[in-house]
């Protein structure tokens, strides 16, 4: 008798049972399946590494013409090549910076939300100096400052975008260390790092889980915005580079610059239903039904 | 020497009212294995004595102004942080109201009672997890090992308190502190949770603060009783005793509002009309000097006008209405 509980207790825990729901999201699914496409494509050309730089036909030729799957842009250059070259570092650079802002907004966020007082006075006031600042024209003076490489550019996304993420973080640590089981986790002598790290981060992981993901998809964004205005690295191939590059053109030849756009729209896409499938795991009583 | 020995203990809370004093000289002993009930209205400090005990008032606002708790001789007001960490889950635990929000939801049970034991013995951490195994099953939970795996939203309050219990007595303290373990939990449960904790006593020999609203769980379980009000120990005892003749009014009225089951029995008479105690615990920012009950009190009189002490041993009480047994 008694075992027939013990076999109906399996034991799930919240994450496992946010990403059962996240299974079951259609959109969110579709997200899932495009972004691994969408690496898929971009790690073939990792693989193959076709030359992006290389003339190979001549310019403006409309794609599917001369055998030129996508066609060439103004140089002559083949966008297909540009293409499956120039994704690496897009979500390279969108993963790096994503990594750093919530690194430094989680720590930020997670001292000045536990704490309170004065820490979190002056904190709040660090993040605020940054959201005040506009934040591309922030990223641009950072990228100016440094050599642009891809690790610089990452450097200044991540700066850019972190406040955001330790406001959400000091929330939710406010909201949390006010719990019960945070008042037990020191009734049992748990040192203040500790709570804030094994008691409240992992209660506080969801929304920022959701958070992050989203900001993958606007470091995105950020780096092609960069190199679009000749911010990137010069000798790397990205998708924002060939729309900067190409844009003088567009009346003449649009599939130099759609094609690129359209890559960074589909990827940006493909995260943010991902982003939006996690939040309605995490969060099952925003679902509308 | 007795476990544990408050003197005086002064405890005041920064507000908007300016310093409000939400402890005022309380004052008490526990010996080993012995249980000492704080009973008292919502408000009237009964927490706060808790936390203090535990090092746990938050400073700011809070702030301890006088008085000593010396726990086995050692004076805790005032010692570093780091020792207290060591009494906290070590010699001193403390189980809470909310069985339902007290566990971390997202670890397991076992992990969870594993940690407390990590955090105060030197241990490997595949032997804390079977020792809280041995813990859950201690404290009366079925299939202890498959429990142990599972999460506190998959479990029922009942069990829970189980749980947090088995979390407060892994590391052998000598002083438990529960702070309102059953209020949340239907009376059946109640009554499993308090045979539980007078069969750990009756093992480890621990001394218990229980601390309630509910006169029926100090019958139940306290072996002696402090009864609290506005910040103040009005009247303290033997349990059986004061229960039977409670002498200050305000321990009066709160027996008086037990529902007396069966108190007519036999007859066919309706049973008497249940008591109330008239008012409210007053604010603490607008306690005078005199007795912090005289608004409500029956038996009120001129020389209420001055705070009374608490008079006399074993039993105490501090009313100028009644004397003190000697």
């Amino acid at each position: 008798m008694s075992d027939t509980f013990a076999d109906r207790t399996k034991a799930v825990s919240p994450f496992k049972e946010a990403w059962i729901v996240f299974l079951k999201n259609k959109p969110a699914l579709f997200g899932l399946v495009l972004l691994s496409f969408i690496i898929c494509f971009i790690l073939y050309g990792m693989i193959t590494q076709p030359d992006p730089f290389e003339i190979v036909w001549r310019p403006f030729s409309a794609p599917g013409e001369e055998g030129f799957f996508f066609g060439t842009d103004y140089l002559g250059r083949s966008i297909l090549s540009g293409l499956l070259v120039g994704g690496a570092p897009a979500l390279a650079v969108g993963l790096a910076a994503a990594a750093l802002s919530v690194f430094i907004g989680i720590s930020v966020g997670a001292l000045a939300g536990y704490f309170g007082g004065r820490v979190d006075d002056i904190l709040m006031r660090v993040a605020e100096f940054f959201q005040v600042l506009p934040a591309l024209l922030f990223a641009m003076v950072l990228v100016t400052l440094f050599t642009p490489s891809l690790s610089t550019v990452s450097f200044a996304i991540g700066v850019v975008l972190w406040p955001q993420t330790a406001r959400l973080t000091r929330a939710e640590y406010l909201r949390i260390r006010e719990l019960e089981y945070v008042r037990a986790a020191r009734a049992i002598g748990s040192r203040n790092g500790r709570i804030m790290l094994r008691v409240i981060l992992p209660n506080a992981l969801p929304p920022l889980i959701v958070s992050a993901t989203l900001a993958v998809g606007i470091a995105i964004l950020f780096e092609s915005g960069l190199s679009f205005l000749g911010l990137g690295d010069p000798n790397v191939m990205s998708w924002g580079v060939m729309i900067g590059a190409n844009r003088d053109y567009i009346f003449d030849a649009w599939w130099p610059v759609t094609i690129p756009g359209a890559a960074i729209f589909l990827t940006v896409f493909a995260v943010s239903l991902i982003g939006d499938g996690m939040n309605d795991a995490f969060n099952p009583k925003l679902r509308t039904r | 020497m007795s476990l544990l020995e408050v003197t005086d203990l002064r405890v005041s809370f920064a507000t908007r009212h300016g310093e409000v004093s939400a402890l005022d000289g309380v004052s008490f002993r526990l010996d080993e294995g012995e249980t000492l009930g704080i009973v008292g209205e919502s408000g009237c400090g009964k927490s706060i004595t808790a936390l203090s005990i535990m090092g746990l008032i938050p400073q700011p606002p809070g702030r301890i102004v006088g008085g000593s708790i010396k726990f086995q001789g050692e004076e805790l007001i005032g010692a570093n942080s780091a020792r207290m960490r060591r009494l906290r889950g070590g010699d001193i635990s403390m189980i809470f109201q909310e069985p339902m929000t007290s566990l971390n939801p997202v670890f397991s049970v076992g992990d969870q009672i594993a940690e407390a034991i990590l955090l105060h013995q030197d241990v490997s951490k595949a032997d804390a997890s079977g020792m809280a195994v041995e813990f859950l099953r201690t404290v009366g939970i079925p299939e202890a090992a498959t429990r142990a795996r599972a999460y506190p939203h998959e479990l029922s309050g009942g069990m829970r308190q189980r749980v947090m219990i088995a979390m407060a007595m892994s590391c052998h303290p000598k002083l438990m502190i529960a702070d309102e373990p059953t209020t949340a939990l239907d009376v059946t449960v109640q009554a499993q949770i308090f045979d539980l904790m007078r069969k750990l006593q009756d093992e480890f020999g621990v001394g218990i603060i229980m601390i309630t609203h509910d006169m029926g769980a100090i019958a139940e379980l306290s072996d002696r009783v402090a009864v609290m009000y506005a910040g103040r120990v009005i009247e303290e005892g033997a349990a059986d005793f004061i229960l039977d003749n409670p002498l200050h009014p305000y321990t009066h009225g709160l027996i008086s509002c037990i529902p007396a089951l069966g108190a007519a029995s036999g007859s066919a008479e309706r049973l008497p009309p249940l008591a109330e105690i008239p008012g409210i615990v007053p604010p603490l920012h607008l306690l005078g000097e005199g007795c912090a009950f005289a608004d409500r009190c029956a038996r009120v009189h001129d020389a209420c006008s001055v705070a009374p002490a608490l008079k006399g041993r074993p039993h105490g009480v501090a009313c100028h209405a009644v004397e003190a047994p000697t």
